[in-house]
């Protein structure tokens, strides 16, 4: 699970962070919706250990990241904006070279089973990476966050650049890893993907947590509304 | 995590061309130090030969007088070349590996050397261990300098910190897999010098080896010390690179002429003016002081007298020679004293820098440096006097030509050991690049886990 306890952090003058409190359970999907510079990327760089917190603490299943930072490492699992690999190894060779990092090694076929859930097409798995497009390489970040079996899922904008069909499959998977216990906390710009997905929706603005819905309770018109009226 | 490392960094043309380079530049240099090699031998083998030809043909000419053939005829002593010199040729191409020498004054004949191509003294030579102290390094920097910052700017670093617990040891596999690739070339380079060049295995080779390898090692501990300060590429580089132009070019310039400054030698001017006035000059003056100090000099020859009232006689034209070098003795003297002040000079402050360490190493134990021709000219020095000591009763009694066998006197070698001290060697290299990955290490403790 995921928690922050009055977590802030300022840059100087400017607060990126104020005072953040929330709880991310097993088997929760968590969406953050907010405007650019609300401090989405910031409460989830905190949770990663990129960024030191000025205040308060990130924890996840118990443990201070700004403490355990390694110790951390362990349980979690996260999908950058824009997934990043090696240009000169396939799909399948970059799968299996950030598994072993976490410390994993899987076989040929576990590899390519992932790839496949993740929703990559099987001609694809044996290709460098170099020639794959933003969406293809997206979706060997998901599989890269699903072989690493972590307790929480930190996704920023996991999303943007998938066609609607790969984001659609991406949900799915959200909630089948939810469903097997996955605490996930993801930020993202899109409302309606945010309601389809997430149990519960936190709006922020200007480094605040301003509202937090559960999903079931609000339609996607209406969250778009209460988004906009919010920022 | 080894295996994918070694694939992605066997898949990059850019690597693979520098390591291509490399090869390339280092078969060049080993064919650069061949070329060398046999043009030592030849000038040895031509010179055996027409030395027995100019002996008999003196012999020929000035079958009469003794005195009068021994102004003639020259007597040839080799500094013998390791071929390990092929390797590192060091002052052996402006200092000559063989010397001719008659018995008369020797100061003038030390520093006549072979007509040379000027060009080539200008640039020096490409031989190996200029690719290896100068052009090693620039690869080496290339492979390292983005160590960490690549991965930074490409965007895989945030994914690697994400999974890894530990990408201290990423980052270790991959500066290891960049040193050994490195590594290959240099050995491989090295084993095939020891065919092509024919240099035989033995201790001082393994040092050669062992300093190279050591300098190698000491780049990429520096590469690793500017990976852990996690800077941009660019400032990588430009650290790296002026590193390298500090260390190959500035540093030993500067302790060129701190050298120069500190032990300034007026000696080699005035040893050659103290000399040939030490026996220009005796044309002018009364034979018979002359002949007393060389009497002074050489008690054992006493006996012989320059013939009063005569104008000229051998016993005088050599003593007169003589003079030309006793009179510049102390000069001379001060003047290898100063020379070896700068040598150990220039060997203590390179024990700071790897590069003037090495090229020092190399040269020391390829006997291409200065020590080995300070000693070689001591040998010659030896050798003019025992060649002198031979003739002098000869042209003093007058002895007849065709009582010597002229044919005994073929040329002469001086073979020097290199003297390895090890731990002078490798351990100044050793301390530096532990020291680097020391600073390393505590650099990467505090920061690492930064994006």
């Amino acid at each position: 699970m995921l928690q922050a306890k009055n977590l802030t952090k300022t840059y100087g003058e400017q607060t990126a962070l104020n005072s953040l409190n929330l709880t991310i359970n097993e088997g929760e999907i968590f969406a953050l919706l907010g405007q650019n510079g609300a401090g989405k990327t910031t409460t989830i760089n905190c949770f990663l250990g990129f960024i030191q917190p000025s205040g308060g603490s990130a924890s996840i299943n118990g443990v201070s990241v700004a403490e355990n930072a390694l110790e951390t490492k362990k349980y979690l699992a996260y999908i950058p904006e824009t997934v990043m690999l090696y240009p000169n190894l396939s799909g399948i060779e970059n799968l299996e070279f950030f598994s072993s990092l976490a410390g994993f090694s899987y076989g040929k076929d576990e590899l390519s089973s992932f790839l496949s859930k993740a929703g990559l097409q099987n001609t694809a798995h044996n290709q460098r990476v170099g020639g794959y497009s933003k969406g293809m390489r997206q979706k060997v970040g998901i599989a890269i966050a699903i072989a690493k079996k972590a307790k929480a899922l930190l996704l920023d904008e996991p999303t943007s650049g998938l066609d609607p069909k790969a984001s659609n499959e991406f949900s799915e998977i959200l909630r089948e890893l939810a469903q097997n216990g996955t605490a996930v906390l993801m930020a993202t710009h899109d409302i309606f993907r945010a309601k389809e997905v997430a149990n519960r929706i936190g709006i922020m603005k200007e480094g605040n947590l301003v509202s937090v819905i559960d999903a079931k309770d609000i339609s996607a018109n209406e969250l778009e509304k209460l988004y906009l009226q919010t920022v | 995590m080894e295996a994918l490392l070694l694939k992605n960094f066997l898949r990059s043309k850019g690597l693979m061309t520098g390591l291509l380079i490399l090869f390339v530049a280092g078969l060049i240099s080993l064919n650069i130090g061949k070329h060398f090699l046999d043009k030592n031998k030849e000038i040895i083998e031509k010179t055996a030969h027409y030395q027995q030809e100019s002996i008999a043909k003196n012999v020929e000419f000035h079958p009469k007088e003794i005195g009068l053939l021994l102004y003639y005829v020259r007597f040839g002593l080799v500094n013998d070349m390791p071929n390990l010199v092929g390797l590192a040729i060091g002052q052996r191409d402006i200092n000559p590996s063989l010397q001719s020498v008659t018995i008369r004054n020797l100061e003038e004949q030390k520093y006549a050397t072979d007509l040379m191509n000027p060009m080539y003294q200008m640039l020096g030579n490409m031989d190996f261990s200029f690719v290896l102290i100068y052009f090693f390094p620039l690869i080496i920097i290339a492979f390292c300098f983005n160590l960490i910052s690549e991965e930074k700017e490409e965007g895989t670093w945030s994914l690697v910190l994400s999974q890894s617990r530990n990408p201290l040891k990423m980052l270790r596999i991959k500066i290891l897999i960049r040193f050994v690739s490195v590594l290959l070339v240099l050995v491989l380079l090295l084993m095939i010098a020891k065919f092509y060049l024919a240099i035989p295995f033995n201790a001082a080779f393994l040092a050669f080896i062992l300093t190279a390898i050591l300098y190698v090692g000491f780049w990429f501990a520096l590469a690793w010390l500017v990976a852990s300060f996690h800077k941009n590429s660019s400032q990588n580089a430009l650290i790296l690179l002026l590193s390298w132009v500090t260390l190959t070019i500035v540093v030993p310039a500067g302790i060129n002429a701190l050298t120069v400054n500190l032990y300034p030698v007026p000696e080699a001017f005035s040893t050659v003016l103290e000399s040939r006035d030490g026996y220009h000059n005796k044309w002018d003056e009364p034979k018979e002081p002359t002949v007393a100090k060389f009497h002074q000099h050489y008690p054992q020859f006493s006996q012989f007298k320059h013939p009063e009232g005569k104008d000229y006689s051998w016993l005088w034209y050599y003593a007169m020679q003589q003079m030309g070098d006793d009179e510049a003795a102390k000069e001379a003297l001060a003047f290898k004293e100063k020379l070896k002040k700068r040598n150990a000079f220039s060997s203590t402050a390179g024990m700071f820098f790897p590069s003037i360490h090495t090229q020092l190493s190399l040269n020391a134990l390829s006997l291409s440096d200065m020590d080995n021709y300070m000693n070689f000219i001591e040998k010659l020095e030896n050798f003019h006097e025992q060649k002198r000591l031979y003739f002098y009763p000869k042209i003093f009694t007058e002895a007849a030509v065709s009582d010597e066998n002229w044919k005994k006197f073929g040329l002469e070698f001086y073979q020097e050991q290199p003297s390895i001290n090890w731990v002078k060697m490798l351990l100044p290299l050793l301390i530096i690049s532990i020291l680097c990955m020391f600073c390393a290490k505590l650099k990467f403790g505090k920061d690492l886990m930064a994006r």
